[in-house]
């Protein structure tokens, strides 16, 4: 069995004080660093960074299924974008894992840094998104360029449950 | 109104009345209009008859009063008038319900003025002192004709104490005292009808001090004395007695007419409100009855005050406003006595009994003008914490006299003759009360069968017993229905109930014609249910079917009950194939009324986590149990090192007793005895001693510890155990019965009857097994195809089965029953069996089969469940559109169950289905496939051997067989199963061999070791990882490791797949429905789209719904349905421009359209046809005509494709 230790991470607080105040609008959003993306998450979903889990790795499943976490009783699976990007797995000991949601409907994602808090009103709109797999395109709703990296918006749900299917 | 006629008045009184009917009507008081008009016909009579002459003035002043008066106190005065105008000296020639139509049509005024008033507080129409004053002396007149000299004397006391106050100028512009006066001649009315209270409540009005009464006491008791007697001693007021005093006869005859004004004819339904009522009351009672001391008044107050609430608002729902208003005030009290707990005295509780009772007495003659005072008796009461002001109580008296015709009044109206959308609603009101909609929605399914089990057994011969159950339970429906305020099911099971009154009271069954009617209404009322619980849209043909029961309630009304069928009478188009359906239980023995335990309703939320958290506690026990053994081995390790110490302690003691080398020096030291003459003992002795006996005790504290493991683990298996049934229970709590699906499977089979013209029965056989919620709901897809397809393909025409002997209905039997952790559906038709011909014809057509090549008639079978076989030339609209039992198995093989057939030519055919229940718990074996940790369920495992017990060949086409005491089985390796790569020159040694049973034979599956076996709680992957061929799911192991937990034979049926390191789209599998027809429809309506949908479904449609012509026009650019349904008038493109927009789009312009709309006319239907419609459906549509229609356009579309192609 292989185990992935996780060394990382306090919870993520989203403190909404700690972003700037300009005048224009304000509308913060997690940003997680994926390969070459990154992936707007919304703060109005439950999100934590896991310390030390456990990644049970299972057999016959898409390769951008790591495995599985056991998150206080829920078994909760474990995607790595990088792989559905084609950037080949990352180094897990380098990476740290983003639960996002809870019970049941949490999924956790191999991020490369902490989650990081940006201003989607600050943003600029992406007229034309770099090329992605179809299997992401299909589920990327815009895209915003910020520190020269592209954030992708995604419809999160439909994205992991396609992901997430075998049939 | 001014009295700007006082000079006309002695000249031309007609003329005064007819202008104050002008003004009547200018007003918008038509009742009114009315009542003025007919004065003036009486008085015209009156100026006829010179002897009245000198009365008309004072007559015309009176009415001008009352017409005056009503403007204030519209509700009060409209009585008053009625008394008025009934007057025997007005002499108006109309009859009791003349009159008493003439009073509702005032009320409507009345109410209209109330709202005026309301709207506009207007002080300026309040009558005058002077007016009040006219009208006391009016009624003080009556009150002597009728002989109640002691009302006489009240009212002249009354006017006298008005006319000082006027004289003294104290009631100058005292609103407060017109206000009072105001409810006088109501008061006087209800005295009229309940002289004991009604005595009370008149002196308890003189006592106000407004009044300024110059009365003492003791007058005031000597006066409600002489109310109280004169009244009773006088003038009888039981309705026997008035026509047993025939010598009394004016007033007698006045007394009746009196009680026939004020007694509201009493529908069912208002006394079905009333026992409600009364039942709530006493549910008061007993919590009042619980108080007996301080220490139980509190808790006895705070409960009544919560059943005084539940009163309250049942009281309101049944449309007893004054009640309600009344119970809120003792609700007030009940507040003040709970708050000031220490004055909470016997008194005080004897006070709300009374109340109580008062309200007991009153809620079963509420219809009699006079009983709301019962209600209102005796809450001016200083004993009250809040007694009722004055002016509350008389508004609430006027606000129950209302009522008392109202309640219950109109369900009573005349039957209605057609059904309208509102009749079948089953919206909710906005102000539905909760608590009372979930009573009903717990209790709904249970009455609903019922109901259907009894009309069933009506339909099959039945008696009178069942008629009574059936009137019962729709009696109930409909009493629960109307509380809660759901039309659609108050409306209907009141027709059915009046029908089945009817046959209840002539004696007579329905015949069939009546007993199909019921059948269909049971049928739609159990789709309500069904609808009102959210498990699917409303019945579509709701209106339909209450239509039929109205026309037949109508027939029953002006016809009586149809005579009972005999033999001879039963037209065969009478006949409705297909309904003589039964279940099993149905037909052996009787349903039981309403035996069940008290049921909770829980949110299904909440089971589920209760089941999570019981799943983890045994998954806890797991851990512990682990850590058990664990600490059991350390113990082991342990003690084998405590036996070495002992014995090294041993050796050592033994050395030092032997050599004794250091003991001898030591002893000599200055002694002077010799060693032999004494045992001398050194240090050295000591401590080794000291060491072998800790040695020893270690050992012991070692076995102890072993003792206290030992206790340990019973515990945590007891704990196991105990955990496991409580997961066990929670997983009960998910069970339903399949007799739940038993409506939906008998609606199914008299619907394609009706569309196959066949006769054919249901016999469900232990269907009140339970299973899993999910799987049930899973199955009732596959259960309805094969049951249409038995009708379709397997059941003759009943021509052909009486020339062959069988009976003329065939039948369908459908058996449940539980093997292991599986169900077993065996589903057998006494029809014609497989053609085997036909699929033989076909196989060969398709090329599957050479012509003339030689084939099993099990291999034959095999055809029928392959993809898009079908034996059928030609497909029907009930079951052969292209689906066959192919589809029923991929559909099963999905939910991981196994299909077979069985079939005799001739007599029949057996589906036999075996379905997977799912699992919480399962044996499994834990073992590595590289460098995975697997579980494996024990399912289909018949065998484990270890690998020396047969020998594994490898043969030329690279594939593995078994040979196993003269028997050879394919073999695979279950890394090969998994994908797992294995870069070994040559194949992995296997340390076991696993023989597993699936699809009819058995694999030999190769694996590494078992290296643990135990129960495991299987889990999700969670939301989002969808089915994972081979998985059951995943489990938590002892030391928190997680791994998959695989059913290998499922494993075995996967399509292979390639898992490669880089991304791959999600491999396709067999997917059913891709092969079902699909549809399109289009309304703007929720409901109309859900019906559809749900319809469509059923009948083996793939459907897709958009909600306007737009929104259709963006579906079909990536979507080619087979057919369109659509409604006519929607938002932002209707069905017209859409179905243009079809015939205009190259790809799509040879789609059949088929409009549904409520418009009739040849317009909109030429409008429609022009458009390029192909079908045209006014509504209600009938399920099947719409199936037909459907499956004509289809296959004329498809002949049309063919031919262009």
């Amino acid at each position: 069995m292989q185990k992935d230790e996780i060394k990382a991470a306090d919870p993520i607080r989203t403190d909404i004080s700690e972003i700037p105040q300009p005048e224009a609008k304000v509308e913060p959003v997690f940003g997680v660093r994926i390969g070459t993306m990154g992936i707007l998450v919304s703060t109005s979903r439950f999100c934590e960074v896991l310390d030390k889990s456990q990644v049970n790795v299972l057999p016959n499943v898409h390769p951008w299924i790591s495995g599985i976490v056991n998150l206080r009783g829920n078994l909760v699976p474990v995607f790595d974008l990088r792989v559905v990007l084609e950037e080949g797995a990352g180094d897990s000991k380098k990476r740290r894992l983003f639960a996002v949601d809870r019970d049941d409907k949490a999924i956790a994602l191999w991020i490369d840094n902490y989650p990081e808090i940006k201003n989607r009103a600050a943003m600029h709109i992406v007229q034309e998104l770099p090329k992605l797999p179809p299997v992401l395109q299909r589920f990327v709703t815009n895209g915003y360029e910020l520190d020269g990296l592209v954030w992708l918006d995604i419809k999160f749900e439909e994205l992991f449950k396609s992901l997430g299917s075998h049939q | 109104m001014k009295k700007t006629f006082k000079t006309d008045l002695e000249t031309d009184p007609v003329a005064v009345i007819e202008q104050l009917a002008d003004e009547s009507a200018q007003a918008g008081f038509y009742g009114l209009q009315d009542a003025n008009l007919i004065l003036v016909e009486a008085v015209r009579e009156l100026q006829l008859d010179s002897k009245a002459d000198k009365d008309i003035s004072a007559l015309v002043v009176a009415w001008s009063d009352l017409v005056e008066k009503f403007k204030d106190s519209p509700q009060q005065t409209s009585v008053d008038m009625m008394v008025f105008l009934r007057s025997p000296e007005l002499n108006i020639p109309m009859e009791d319900d003349e009159f008493t139509m003439l009073g509702e049509q005032i009320s409507s005024d009345a109410i209209t003025a109330a709202e005026a008033t309301d709207s506009d507080n207007s002080i300026s129409a309040q009558p005058s002192i002077e007016e009040h004053i006219t009208s006391i002396e009016l009624l003080a007149d009556q009150a002597a004709a009728d002989g109640l000299y002691g009302l006489q004397d009240v009212n002249l006391l009354l006017a006298e104490a008005l006319r000082e106050a006027i004289n003294d100028g104290s009631a100058v512009g005292t609103t407060e005292l017109i206000n009072t006066l105001s409810g006088w001649s109501g008061l006087i009315d209800g005295y009229r009808e309940e002289p004991k209270n009604g005595a009370l409540i008149l002196i308890d009005f003189l006592r106000q001090p407004c009044l300024t009464m110059p009365l003492g006491d003791d007058e005031f008791a000597m006066l409600q004395e002489q109310l109280a007697t004169e009244r009773s001693t006088n003038q009888p007021i039981d309705e026997h007695s008035i026509s047993e005093t025939a010598d009394a006869a004016p007033i007698a005859q006045d007394a009746k007419l009196n009680e026939e004004e004020f007694s509201a004819p009493v529908s069912r339904d208002a006394l079905e409100l009333v026992d409600l009522l009364l039942q709530a009351s006493e549910q008061v009672r007993s919590c009042l009855l619980e108080i007996g001391d301080n220490d139980s008044a509190l808790t006895g107050l705070t409960q009544t005050e919560e059943e005084l609430e539940r009163f309250a608002s049942v009281a309101k729902i049944a449309g007893f406003e004054g009640l309600a208003q009344v119970t809120a005030h003792i609700i007030s009290n009940v507040k003040r006595f709970i708050e000031e707990i220490e004055s909470f005295t016997i008194d005080r509780h004897d006070l709300l009994l009374e109340w109580l009772n008062q309200v007991q007495e009153y809620l079963p003659s509420f219809n009699e003008s006079s009983a709301g005072q019962l209600v209102v008796a005796g809450l001016m009461d200083d004993q009250w914490a809040l007694p009722m002001a004055f002016e509350d109580l008389a508004n609430i008296l006027a606000q129950i006299r209302t009522e008392s015709t109202d309640v219950g009044s109109q369900t009573e109206a005349a039957r209605v003759e057609s059904a309208t959308d509102e009749d079948v609603s089953l919206a909710l009101p906005s102000d539905v009360n909760q608590e009372l909609l979930d009573l009903l929605l717990q209790e709904m399914p249970l009455q609903t069968q019922q109901f259907s089990a009894a009309v069933q057994r009506l339909q099959a011969g039945g008696d009178q017993k069942d008629v009574e159950l059936a009137q019962r339970v729709a009696h109930t429906l409909k009493g629960s229905a109307n509380t809660v305020g759901i039309k659609g099911i108050a409306q209907l099971t009141h027709q059915l109930e009046d029908i089945l009154i009817a046959c209840a009271h002539e004696h007579k069954l329905p015949n069939r014609a009546l007993a199909n009617s019921l059948i269909n209404a049971s049928d739609c009322l159990e789709s309500m249910s069904e609808a009102l619980m959210g498990l699917s849209s409303p019945p579509a043909d709701a209106k339909t079917v209450l239509q039929d029961i109205l026309d037949w309630a109508n027939r029953i009304d002006k016809e009586g009950m149809p005579d009972t069928d005999t033999e001879e009478t039963v037209p065969a188009t009478q006949m409705i194939p297909g309904v003589t359906v039964e279940t099993a239980e149905v037909a052996e023995k009787e349903v039981p009324e309403q035996i069940q335990e008290t049921l909770v309703r829980v949110p299904a939320g909440r089971i589920e986590t209760l089941f999570r958290v019981s799943g983890e506690s045994i998954i806890l026990n797991s851990q512990a149990q682990e850590t058990s053994r664990r600490m059991r081995n350390q113990l082991k390790a342990m003690k084998v090192q405590f036996d070495l110490l002992q014995q090294l302690g041993a050796e050592l003691e033994q050395l030092i007793d032997l050599r004794d080398f250091t003991g001898r020096s030591l002893a000599a030291i200055g002694s002077g005895i010799d060693a032999m003459e004494m045992d001398q003992y050194n240090e050295l002795h000591t401590v080794s001693r000291r060491m072998a006996e800790a040695a020893i005790d270690a050992r012991e504290i070692s076995q102890d510890a072993n003792k206290e493991l030992d206790k340990m683990n019973e515990l945590l298996d007891e704990q196991q155990r105990l955990v496991i049934s409580v997961q066990e229970v929670v997983m009960q709590t998910r069970l339903v019965s399949i007799s739940t699906i038993a409506p939906r499977l008998q609606r199914s089979i008299r619907q394609t009857c009706r569309m196959t013209g066949k006769q054919s029965e249901l016999v469900l056989k232990g269907e009140n097994l339970q299973i899993d919620g999910d799987t049930l709901n899973a199955m009732v897809d596959p259960l309805m195809h094969i049951l249409r397809n038995a009708v379709d393909h397997g059941i003759e025409s009943e021509s052909e089965r009486l020339a062959q002997g069988k009976p003329a209905t065939g039948r369908i039997t459908f058996e449940f029953d539980r093997d292991g952790n599986t169900i077993l559906v065996r589903c057998r038709d006494d029809g014609k069996g497989l053609d085997y011909g036909a699929i033989r014809a076909a196989a060969e057509k398709r090329g599957l089969l050479k012509p003339g090549e030689e084939v099993s008639e099990d291999e034959l079978k095999r055809f029928i469940l392959r993809p898009n076989f079908s034996s059928r030339t030609v497909s029907t609209q009930t079951s052969g559109r292209g689906v066959g039992m192919d589809a029923v198995r991929a559909q099963i093989v999905n939910m991981g169950g196994t299909l077979t057939l069985e079939s005799q030519q001739g007599r029949g055919m057996t589906i036999e289905l075996r379905i997977p229940l799912p699992l919480s718990l399962t044996y499994a074996l834990l073992t590595y496939v590289g460098r995975y940790r697997i579980a494996i369920a024990n399912k289909g495992i018949s065998q484990i051997i270890y690998s020396a017990a047969g020998e594994v060949v490898s043969e030329h086409d690279g594939t593995e067989t078994l040979h196993l005491e003269g028997n050879n089985y394919p073999t695979v390796r279950l890394m090969d199963l998994l994908h797992v790569p294995d870069h070994r020159k040559v194949p992995r040694p296997y340390g076991a061999i696993l023989m597993v049973e699936n699809d009819d034979k058995t694999t030999a599956v190769l694996i590494e070791a078992i290296n643990d076996s135990k129960d495991v709680v299987i889990k999700g992957l969670g939301r989002y990882v969808g089915k994972i061929p081979g998985y059951i799911g995943a489990t938590i192991l002892g030391d928190g490791t997680v791994t998959p937990v695989l059913d290998i034979p499922e494993l075995l049926r996967a399509p292979v797949r390639s898992m490669t390191g880089v991304y791959t789209q999600p491999m396709e599998t067999f997917e059913p429905a891709s092969m079902l027809p699909t549809v399109l429809i289009v309304d703007d309506s929720l409901s109309q789209r859900r019906a559809l949908e749900q319809l469509l479904t059923d009948a083996g449609y793939r459907v897709r719904t958009s909600r306007d012509g737009i929104e259709a026009a963006e579906t079909l650019v990536n979507f080619m349905p087979d057919i369109v349904l659509t409604d006519l008038e929607m938002p932002r493109m209707n069905g017209i421009e859409l179905a243009s927009h079809i015939r205009t789009q190259e790809k799509i312009r040879h789609l059949p359209v088929i409009m549904i709309t409520s418009r009739t006319t040849l317009k909109h239907r030429q409008m429609a046809e022009e458009s390029g419609v192909d079908g045209y459906f006014t509504k209600p549509v009938r399920d099947e005509d719409l199936l037909l229609k459907m499956q004509n356009l289809m296959e004329l579309a498809a002949e049309k494709m063919k031919t262009s192609a």
